[in-house]
């Protein structure tokens, strides 16, 4: 990957990365993992961007699909070893932010599903209906309820109801 | 008054420290450390594999009767274990301290050099393995007599005529060291066929490894 590329193409939405790399992993370890794999897939990837949609909705697509699999992997890895359940202590991340309440909220958002998780961190960076339904692959139709009822789940879980 | 996930999502993301981007280049460090251990497990298990299958060959060739063929078998492979198990020191001595693309870099010299070595005793080992085989069936007792003996024997009774060297028909001769000579020639190919086999998804992900690194620095 030449550093042109990287600080060009990819630092500008290193912050959206970053954020969806935090809510698919649970140690620093992974993050930088994951991260550094969302950077080498826009890179490869790069060729077979069209311009259909914009870099930014292509970025975040292609970050998301890289987390699920490699969620989906560590998932599999995991299973091999211990049990096929996730404990309440995987949510937690061991490196954290220095806001407490952001903290708080990762937590919760970690507890949710692959796909809600997705969803609220779209919704949460501002991103329309539509945009998070192409994102998704998904009818926008039903994403406004879909965040609705995740807020609600969130709420609960920042509350203390669920855990 | 009670925030919302709205609100703690803007303010938690406008201090300084929250999205701070890794540094790409130290990433590869994991990744690297990962295959290189991919490969000495591989390694490892490759010549532990080696030092059973002599063994078990080693007891099967006496029980079967051709001990000469065991037994230089054995020695063969304890020769490449042992020199293999040398050049695996020289692996474990590259230093995890230095960045990955020195490491990597350490490791590609390492394996070109066991390559090299291996190539090399791969054109005097084939064609040991296929001597001892010879030989092992040559001197195999039948009913009293040995079997290359006989065997000439039976070829002096069909074919009269047939030239012998040191009691051994020369187109035989010629037929072994004709197929030595082969052996010796394509050694280094199979070698290379049969590490690619096992080894070749470690080396091409090592490729791929350095190749990254390396568009990274330019």
């Amino acid at each position: 990957m030449s550093s042109d590329f990287y600080k060009t193409s990819i630092l500008p939405f290193a912050g959206i990365i970053i954020k969806l790399c935090r809510a698919y992993t649970n140690s620093q370890e992974d993050f930088e993992d994951y991260y550094q794999e969302v950077c080498l897939q826009i890179w490869r990837s790069k060729d077979n961007f069209r311009e259909e949609s914009q870099w930014s909705t292509w970025v975040y697509r292609i970050s998301l699909n890289v987390c699920l699999t490699l969620l989906k992997k560590k998932k599999n890895n995991v299973q091999h070893f211990v049990s096929d359940s996730i404990t309440s202590d995987e949510t937690e991340d061991n490196y954290a932010f220095s806001n407490e309440s952001l903290n708080l909220l990762y937590d919760a958002i970690r507890k949710l599903s692959e796909i809600d998780r997705a969803i609220i961190m779209l919704y949460l960076e501002e991103k329309s209906q539509k945009e998070i339904a192409e994102i998704i692959g998904t009818n926008p139709n039903n994403i406004g309820v879909r965040v609705k009822r995740i807020k609600i789940k969130l709420k609960k879980i920042l509350d203390g109801k669920i855990n | 008054m009670e925030r919302s996930i709205e609100n703690i999502w803007k303010e938690g993301f406008l201090e300084s420290d929250a999205l701070v981007a890794p540094k790409i280049n130290n990433l590869y460090n994991q990744k690297s450390i990962h295959i290189i251990d991919k490969f000495k497990r591989m390694f490892r298990i490759n010549l532990i594999a080696i030092v059973v299958f002599s063994f078990v060959f080693l007891a099967i060739s006496i029980f079967v009767g051709i001990p000469i063929t065991g037994i230089l078998f054995f020695i063969t492979l304890s020769v490449l274990v042992l020199i293999n198990k040398s050049l695996l020191i020289g692996l474990d001595k590259i230093d995890r301290g230095v960045s990955s693309y020195q490491y990597l870099k350490a490791f590609n010299q390492w394996i070109n050099k066991q390559i090299a070595i291996n190539k090399k005793m791969s054109t005097f080992l084939y064609p040991i393995i296929f001597m001892s085989m010879i030989l092992g069936f040559w001197f195999k007792d039948a009913e009293g007599v040995r079997l290359g003996e006989r065997l000439v024997n039976e070829i002096l009774i069909g074919f009269p005529n047939t030239y012998l060297v040191f009691g051994i028909p020369l187109i035989g001769i010629i037929i072994i060291v004709l197929i030595l000579g082969l052996l010796a020639f394509f050694g280094g190919r199979i070698y290379m066929w049969d590490l690619n086999l096992v080894y070749g998804r470690v080396f091409k992900k090592l490729e791929e490894l350095l190749t990254d690194i390396e568009s990274l620095r330019s």
